[in-house]
């Protein structure tokens, strides 16, 4: 999956605008990254990758790219 | 609000080890009504449609000020006895799950067996479980009333959950409502409660809990400990603290294995069954199983709007009102599915 495909799933999650997001965007500037964005992620993760994460891990994510490094 | 169900009681003296079944549920739900509309007044940047997008429910009932989990669960056994035609006398065992107690002690269905003009010669006992106290609570009295230790199994599911919410805490509050049920079990002809799952993970303990008031932490303790200033305005440690993520990934993690282990002892296929309930705890958890899982939503029943999640009485509620609804019927194989605060989890498949 491309960048441009997960920023795409993450865009969709949020319910923001397409091509909203940049790689480089620290998390506090994003629009609806709030504590039901970080169940909605494990849900994406869980879903697409097969994968689990935790509520504490999510919170140590600084920025986008930090975020698309485990969507994989 | 409906609160007939399952009426098919008739008491007989005589035992027999054929097996056991749910002869009647009925509930009670506080008149208070905290909707969606008062929640968004109170947290502006909530609107009351996303939090019903976000859980599925559109209003919840809060006990009174001086309303407790025991006032409700003898309102909703009042209404068992009512609704069925059930005599207290027959009454010859009480089980009680509560996390919101009267008080540490006495045990409250003691107090339960008095209010009801249940026998002195009754058993009665409390346990201390949430989400998953359904479950445990038919194992119980299956138990009991194949081992012929009992015939008449009073099961009361009540709890005041809101009482422990600190108003400020938003995404708890949208969540939980009040409430008690209470279940008759007794033998039946055929064997209707079939096997059990159960789960136990105390590793996750910390993820619902209310840290202060318990002997660890004693309430005393804290109140010294505490600023004043910042007490009115932030949860303390006597209020419930959720861990949503954790819960969630509790959830995920844990509920489709337990799903299919049922399945499997059991026997059966996704096809056999024709009503999955599971535990209701918001919409979005619910949703999001039923996919993974792959149930098809016709057969996977959701009553969380006008109720919210009432812990452990949600299983029994929303088995009432299925039945009441006719989306279920005699004779129907139900899953039910319990997981929460703990952590605990169990499953079991009845028949209607």
């Amino acid at each position: 999956m491309t960048n441009k495909e997960k920023l795409g799933l993450l865009e969709e999650m949020l319910d923001i605008e397409e091509n909203s997001l940049k790689e480089d965007m620290d998390l506090e500037d994003v629009e609806n990254w709030d504590s039901m964005a970080v169940i909605s992620f494990i849900s994406l993760l869980d879903e697409k990758f097969g994968k689990q994460i935790t509520a504490s891990q999510i919170k140590a994510f600084k920025n986008i790219s930090d975020v698309l490094e485990v969507m994989e | 609000m409906a609160r007939k169900s399952i009426s098919n009681y008739e008491y007989t003296e005589e035992y027999n080890f054929l097996g056991t079944e749910i002869k009647a549920i009925s509930f009670h739900l506080p008149e208070i009504v905290l909707s969606n509309e008062q929640l968004s007044e109170l947290y502006g940047d909530w609107t009351p449609e996303k939090i019903y997008e976000k859980t599925g429910i559109s209003k919840r009932h809060i006990a009174g000020k001086n309303e407790t989990a025991l006032d409700l669960a003898v309102k909703a056994c009042k209404n068992l006895f009512e609704d069925h035609e059930i005599s207290p006398e027959h009454i010859d065992f009480i089980l009680l799950a509560t996390q919101s107690p009267d008080y540490l002690l006495p045990t409250s269905a003691c107090i339960l067996q008095d209010k009801l003009g249940i026998p002195k010669s009754a058993g009665a006992l409390d346990f201390n479980l949430g989400c998953s106290a359904y479950i445990y609570g038919l194992a119980l009295a299956k138990s009991l009333v194949t081992t012929g230790i009992a015939n008449n199994i009073l099961f009361v599911t009540t709890e005041t959950y809101t009482k422990y919410i600190h108003p400020s805490d938003k995404s708890t509050r949208t969540i939980f409502g009040d409430g008690a049920a209470a279940t008759l079990i007794t033998q039946s002809e055929s064997e209707k409660i079939g096997s059990f799952v159960f789960g136990t993970d105390g590793s996750g303990a910390e993820n619902l809990i209310i840290k202060a008031g318990g002997s660890r932490k004693p309430k005393a303790d804290i109140m010294s400990s505490e600023i004043k200033s910042d007490k009115d305005s932030i949860p303390t440690e006597e209020n419930l603290y959720m861990n949503g993520p954790e819960i969630f990934n509790f959830t995920i993690r844990e509920i489709p294995k337990c799903f299919h282990e049922i399945l499997g002892k059991s026997s059966l296929t996704v096809d056999d069954i024709d009503m999955f309930i599971f535990h209701q705890a918001n919409k979005y958890m619910l949703d999001y199983l039923r996919k993974k899982i792959k149930i098809p939503e016709d057969k996977f029943y959701v009553n969380l709007s006008e109720i919210g999640n009432t812990v452990s009485s949600t299983l029994p509620i929303a088995i009432a009102m299925a039945y009441e609804e006719k989306r279920i019927k005699k004779g129907d194989k139900v899953m039910l599915v319990g997981f929460g605060v703990g952590l605990s989890w169990g499953a079991t498949i009845i028949e209607i």
